[in-house]
């Protein structure tokens, strides 16, 4: 519980999460992961051992709500263009125009002819 | 606690649905240049395949053009996502200025829109102070006071909503010329850039119609397909063109039920335009839902209260001795619609008001009891008056949230996406596969983190339930 107080001390819920926002908006992954350890430690220090720790963590989640759901709009904005990245280096591959046909290009013909 | 789940759960769902939405642009996105991709065979040159003791060799592909594909894609999804931006900023800026209308301002000793809570409270207050002491000049005098402050601010605020639907008109119709303008510029390009390179990059020419087509996709919302010979044909997101080649379709305006409507070809295409995005889209979707919606819930609030009170003040005696008939306090209004902004005193005789019960004689006060109850009964849309404006505002706030919570996304992800293409642009591949890799550290890194943060603000808000509970 010394923990869950001491990071209280340093930075509320909220700013934690609006951080976490700001650094995936840049693609910060040091910083990111940096976060992710944050949470994991934060995560293992719970549940709180007093009424009173409990009763601020729980209006720290309340102030946080906002700064989450905003988290969670800019992560599943990543995730989408994080797809489109994908398909744009299978499109860089050429496997959407020769996708499963690898033999059609100049190594694949030839091998295949087994006349090199 | 049970409101603040209500809250959440209710925020989850909104970006839920925004979610889905997201991912059918990015599918759209992805699709659509999938399909471009193949009608761009020259930026894919197949080689001649090499002919030996009659056997053909190598069908393979030269890439003559990847670059140009890749970008195009990549810049397709950018102003997708800026024209989203643009459509909640503008809409942001519209909700912010409503807000700030119905925000209390406790440092003014002018009474504003911000007061009308406080108003409503004051009016009933003096009511019942009215209930003490039926007969005293000073005390029904307060009453008229305290039912004109609260329809002049109600009144005000109905002005306030008007005028700032009128300004968004403006900006949304002068919109119209720098879109004709862009479009316009968009077919001339495509004209030159067909005739002088179909089958390879125009360079300029294709930068000056990308960067028209990026300003364009700030103003609305719209969907591009390529086309043979470097052609580009543009649509609005719901599907009417705009340009087809070397063609452009000019928007117009007209005034329709005393607000701006927009046609392309004749048909009116104003709802289509407002949920297409752009900062028109954010205009359009201002004036015609958020501050409909916030005039709607004035015209409801300044509609029952001037009923109800008028209702009771001729169900009893005046100090005249009148009885039944002694007149509207306020202004009686005829239709919901309006009420807000009509929304007056037309009681002139503090001794017009009937605080005495019919016959009970003009020193008593049932009738005034009653007007003062009329605060704690659901006269307006099912709620007491200040509960239904509390909720209204409440709403008003939610909704700013939400907007802002899009926007903040949306800039987060128009900044990833030029970071990757600068990345890209420099056509170096150990660069993009380092912005890749940096791309999908980050993306799972932050990942992570969301999930762990889930988890602790579920088990914080569960302790917050069981705290208040014992």
């Amino acid at each position: 519980m010394e923990q869950i107080g001491e990071r209280r001390r340093h930075a509320q819920m909220k700013d934690l999460v609006a951080e976490a926002s700001r650094a995936l908006a840049r693609l910060d992954a040091d910083r990111l992961e940096e976060l992710a350890l944050s949470c994991q430690a934060l995560n293992r220090a719970l549940p709180p051992a007093s009424e009173e720790e409990g009763r601020l963590l729980a209006a720290e989640a309340r102030d946080a709500t906002g700064e989450m759901a905003v988290f969670r709009r800019v992560l599943e904005a990543t995730r989408a263009n994080l797809n489109v990245m994908n398909r744009l280096r299978e499109l860089r591959a050429g496997r959407l125009e020769y996708g499963g046909q690898p033999g059609r290009g100049w190594s694949g013909t030839e091998s295949g002819h087994g006349d090199n | 606690m049970g409101t603040i789940s209500s809250a959440f759960s209710m925020m989850s769902q909104a970006l839920d649905a925004d979610q889905a939405a997201l991912n059918i642009v990015a599918n759209n996105v992805a699709n659509a240049n999938t399909t471009g991709y193949t009608e761009e065979t020259p930026n894919w040159q197949e080689n001649e395949p090499i002919e030996i003791d009659g056997v053909s060799y190598g069908a393979g592909v030269t890439d003559t053009g990847a670059t140009s594909v890749r970008n195009s894609v990549l810049v397709a999804r950018l102003d997708q996502q800026q024209q989203l931006a643009s459509a909640s900023a503008s809409r942001l800026t519209a909700l912010d200025t409503i807000q700030t209308l119905f925000t209390p301002d406790s440092g003014s000793s002018s009474s504003t829109a911000g007061d009308i809570g406080s108003d409503i409270t004051s009016f009933f207050s003096s009511l019942s102070s009215l209930e003490a002491n039926p007969t005293v000049s000073s005390d029904r005098q307060a009453v008229l006071s305290a039912a004109k402050t609260l329809a002049g601010d109600i009144s005000n605020a109905a002005d306030s909503l008007n005028s700032q639907r009128s300004a968004l008109d403006q900006e949304a119709a002068g919109t119209t010329s720098q879109v004709n303008s862009l479009t316009t510029a968009i077919a001339q390009l495509n004209q030159q850039i067909q005739s002088s390179s179909p089958d390879a990059d125009a360079g300029t020419l294709e930068d000056q119609r990308s960067e028209d087509v990026s300003q364009l996709s700030k103003l609305i919302g719209i969907n591009q397909v390529t086309t043979e010979n470097n052609g580009l044909s543009i649509t609005t997101t719901s599907g009417q063109l705009l340009v087809s080649e070397g063609s452009s379709y000019q928007l117009t305006t007209g005034t329709v039920d005393g607000v701006t409507d927009f046609f392309l070809g004749g048909t009116d295409i104003t709802s289509q335009l407002a949920s297409g995005g752009g900062s028109l889209g954010g205009y359009l979707t201002a004036r015609d839902v958020d501050i409909p919606s916030a005039l709607s819930s004035l015209d409801q609030l300044a509609y029952s209260i001037s009923t109800s009170v008028n209702k009771q003040n001729n169900a009893g005696t005046d100090l005249d001795g009148d009885n039944g008939n002694a007149g509207n306090i306020f202004s009686e209004p005829t239709a919901v619609a309006g009420s807000a902004a009509s929304m007056s005193v037309v009681m002139t005789d503090p001794n017009h008001i009937a605080a005495a019960g019919l016959g009970d004689g003009t020193g008593d006060n049932s009738n005034a009891i009653a007007m003062a109850d009329l605060a704690n009964q659901a006269i307006v849309d099912g709620e007491t008056p200040s509960n239904f404006y509390s909720n209204f505002v409440s709403a008003l706030g939610s909704t700013v949230s939400g907007v802002q919570t899009e926007n903040t996304a949306q800039n987060a992800s128009v900044t990833q996406l030029q970071t990757q293409n600068s990345a890209i642009s420099g056509v170096n591949l150990n660069d993009e596969a380092s912005s890749m890799t940096t791309l999908e550290r980050s993306y799972q890194a932050a990942s992570q983190v969301f999930t762990m943060l889930n988890t602790i603000m579920a088990s914080a808000l569960n302790l917050g339930d069981q705290t208040s509970v014992s």
